[in-house]
């Protein structure tokens, strides 16, 4: 904050040095390198920039003076008054206002010169153009060096000046020069201010903290006030004044009872009287110093009186609250010999602290934080009985309501001692149906079926449930006869007789051999030898036509017609059978021979041939023949078919003769 | 305790079986068996499945709007309880799902009946058309009309004609 911490002020540069810096960073930051052959806007561009950055600088190093020095007006009014006895609230005012001024003037040169380079020409124009600016602005600030100056000094000495908080604890010390105030400050805080037997060694404020019942309290030396009219104090004393007037501190009046500051009592009693309307609301302490030359009780009687005025005074500022004890208003010290020093100091906080406290508890404030108080009860110091006194209406009151509780609790029994009873936790399970509110209270201990038949009872609950069931009734009777009705009507629909059903079956029968037929038909000849068609288009070559032919000549044809049927017939198992279970027995006699092949059956064992049985025919004499011609067939195909098996890896051992023999030998033993 | 029913299947969930999801929009799915589970889970539309009660109704395999339907309603909230209504509701349950099983039964058969009736016309017109098929002899129709002599006397004959002219 501004308000104490003067220390972070900048600089403020002088006006030459002001103007050397924005030049230099000028020419530093910007580009410096321009020809007259570069394009015009390029040159413009590169004029304006220099210009409104050198604009920019003065304006930003302007305002950082102007808001870091402190507004008079804003800053508290101690640190206001202060200022202003210090160094002129009007100069000081002023020479801000100058700064500002100069700021606004240089904004208004760089506005009107980039508005002209907008319509620089050439290169000379431009730059002609640019120094011209410069020049003005550079020119301003050294029109107001000198309150550049004049600020500098004032940051100079703001920065020195002690850092006093004016809203927190603070004891003032003050009196006629060379009292005793520096030295008593001395000893109790950590200050080191200059004691000396001159008048006005403390030419200004300074600042010390003492610790009082863990609180920090700031304590602030006074130059000497003298007695004169206001008007000629000079700026030592004003400093004082402005303190005693604005700090809301304790006052510790300083008093030097012997006289060896160069001033009597009386002199100084009349300094006191004339500045006791800045005591105003401030707790007032009057010390009187340098005991150890002159003590108190061996005053003169005039002195003695004016002390008493004095304190009569200081009486008068007591706050409102607390006791008029007089020990606390008139003190006697000697800082020489310290006798006395630390009970002025207690006094003078012990005052501060509870005139403060008497203000924040009138204030608002005290509401937030009440409640973070706790009252400590102190310890009995003695075995006497101090009860609180409480009036005998509210103890009978309280006794009848105790006794009401005691009944109530009586008459009712608890669940827990009733488990206790039956057994404790583990054995007795409490009614939790005890206390249902229903109609009946037979009702209470039902047990109420959840589920029925795969369907949740209470999705069915209804009061008036027998009601709606006999309606049901009602309606399933109706419909039932509805549907008897129904069916009766319906029964004289299409219906086919036995005889049109027989018909049906036949002509279905039909259908599924025409089908069976065509089926048969798509099949090709390749898996089952029969007869070409060349030969065979009607169907002419059928066993039973052989076998009568057989018989006109005179052979017996069974064993023909057997053979024959065992090439022929289809070997896998029919397609459909549909109709035709019961016909098997019948196949030869009644349907005609295609009809044999078309359809197929499994074959029957009985009629089967050995599988080494070679049959003749595919024209050989006989089976002998057609044996031999099968193994010549296969002794041609056979080493082809050997070599086939085998891989890269197999070799042939060629075995002949004997060696074959004994190979055959020892493998059989092997095996 | 709730019988619950099967989200995918509509079968009644006994306790103890089946899985529940819950959603993360709350919404909870009971299945009962890790079959409807697997057919969820594979994002099938229960209407679209032939085994599941939802295509059933959608396709009129079943019956679907039925006064035995309102008696079985889910209530929020919970009734006092009354001894005798208890009774009647226990006593009358069995009887109304006796009604509506017949009446599902109904609606089966009567749905079933109308396959019936065009087979049967299928087989009128089957045997009207394709019996011609069988050879002539073999086919002694009722309805066939054979041929009867019958003698006429000459007297009546003779009437005939003087009655027309």
């Amino acid at each position: 904050m501004v308000q104490y911490n003067f220390k972070k002020i900048t600089v403020v540069p002088p006006g030459k040095d002001f103007i050397d810096i924005i030049l230099s960073r000028t020419q530093r930051q910007t580009p410096t390198v321009v020809h007259k052959g570069y394009a015009i806007s390029r040159i413009r561009q590169f004029y304006m920039r220099k210009v409104r950055y050198s604009q920019q600088n003065f304006y930003e190093k302007l305002s950082t003076i102007i808001d870091e020095f402190p507004r008079l007006d804003d800053v508290h009014p101690f640190y206001g008054d202060l200022l202003h006895v210090l160094y002129n609230k009007d100069h000081y005012k002023l020479a801000l206002g100058q700064i500002n001024t100069a700021r606004n003037i240089i904004a208004k040169i760089s506005k009107d010169y980039l508005r002209l380079l907008k319509y620089g020409d050439s290169l000379y124009r431009c730059k002609c153009l640019k120094v011209a600016a410069l020049g003005r602005m550079c020119t301003v600030i050294k029109r107001i060096s000198p309150s550049l100056a004049y600020l500098e000094q004032i940051r100079q000495h703001m920065a020195r000046l002690p850092s006093i908080d004016p809203n927190t604890r603070t004891l003032l010390i003050c009196g006629y020069p060379n009292v005793g105030k520096s030295s008593f400050m001395n000893k109790i805080t950590r200050a080191d201010v200059d004691v000396q037997p001159y008048a006005f060694t403390t030419k200004s404020l300074f600042v010390g903290h003492a610790d009082y019942k863990y609180l920090r309290y700031q304590v602030i030396d006074t130059p000497g006030i003298l007695d004169r009219p206001f008007e000629d104090r000079n700026i030592i004393e004003m400093c004082s004044i402005t303190a005693l007037a604005h700090l809301r501190a304790a006052v510790l009046f300083f008093l030097d009872i012997s006289g060896s500051c160069g001033y009597s009592i009386a002199q100084q009693a009349a300094l006191f009287h004339s500045i006791k309307s800045l005591f105003m609301n401030k707790p007032l302490v009057i010390v009187c110093n340098k005991t150890d030359l002159q003590p108190l009780e061996k005053l003169s009687e005039e002195d003695m009186k004016l002390v008493m005025e004095m304190k009569a005074e200081a009486m008068k500022t007591i706050a409102q609250g607390g006791e008029p004890n007089e020990e606390g208003v008139l003190l006697t010290m000697s800082t020489l010999t310290e006798e006395g020093v630390m009970s002025v100091k207690n006094a003078a906080c012990e005052r501060l602290l509870d005139q403060r406290v008497e203000v924040k508890m009138k204030s608002k404030k005290i509401n937030d934080c009440l409640n973070r108080f706790h009252v400590a009860l102190p310890k009995p110091r003695d075995s006497k009985e101090r009860p609180p006194c409480i009036p005998q209406a509210v103890l009978e009151a309280r006794a009848d309501a105790a006794a009401a509780k005691e009944k109530k609790k009586l008459e009712r029994k608890l669940e827990k001692d009733l488990e206790n009873e039956n057994g404790g936790a583990g054995v007795y399970s409490a009614s939790l149906k005890k206390h249902y509110m229903l109609a009946n209270d037979e009702w209470k201990e039902d047990i109420l079926p959840e589920i029925l038949d795969g369907h949740n009872v209470a999705d069915f609950l209804d009061p008036d449930i027998l009601q709606r069931c006999e309606e049901l009734e009602r309606e399933e009777g109706l419909r039932l006869e509805e549907e008897v009705a129904q069916e009766a009507f319906q029964i004289d629909g299409h219906e086919l007789t036995e005889e049109q059903r027989e018909i049906l079956g036949q002509i279905r029968k039909k259908k599924a051999l025409i089908i069976q037929e065509h089926r048969m038909k798509k099949r090709t000849a390749e898996s089952r030898p029969i007869v070409p068609r060349k030969f065979d288009k009607d169907r002419k070559f059928t066993t039973n036509r052989m076998g009568r032919q057989l018989s006109s000549m005179g052979i017996d044809p069974n064993a023909a017609v057997d053979r024959a049927r065992s090439r022929g017939r289809k070997r896998e198992r029919s397609l459909s059978r549909a109709g035709n279970d019961g016909d098997d027995m019948d196949i030869d006699s009644q349907q005609p021979n295609k009809k044999l092949r078309a359809l197929s059956r499994p074959r029957s064992r009985s009629k089967s041939r050995p599988p080494e049985e070679v049959v003749p025919g595919e024209g050989f004499r006989d089976s002998d023949q057609k044996k031999k011609a099968i193994k010549k067939a296969k002794d041609s195909v056979k080493k082809r078919n050997k070599e086939a098996r085998l891989n890269q890896y197999d070799c042939l051992i060629d075995i002949t003769g004997s060696r074959k023999e004994r190979v055959k030998k020892s493998l059989s033993i092997q095996s | 305790m709730r019988l619950e029913k099967c989200w995918f299947c509509s079968s009644t969930v006994y306790p103890g079986h089946g899985i529940q999801f819950v959603r993360n929009d709350a919404k909870v799915f009971r299945f009962c068996r890790s079959k409807c589970h697997k057919n969820f889970k594979m994002k099938r539309n229960p209407r679209k499945v032939k085994w599941t009660k939802a295509y059933r109704c959608l396709h009129g395999k079943d019956m679907t709007q039925d006064s035995t339907f309102e008696f079985e309603r889910k209530r929020n909230r919970p009734e006092r309880y009354d001894r005798n209504v208890t009774e009647q509701t226990l006593k009358a349950i069995p009887l109304i799902t006796k009604i509506r099983h017949e009446r599902q039964k109904k609606h089966i058969t009567n749905r079933q009946k109308q396959g019936k009736t065009k087979e049967r016309e299928r087989d009128a017109k089957e045997l009207e058309q394709d019996i011609q098929m069988l050879p002539k002899k073999d086919v002694m129709l009722s309805t066939q009309k054979t041929k009867v002599v019958v003698k006429v006397s000459q007297q009546q004959t003779e009437e005939n004609l003087m009655e027309e002219t």
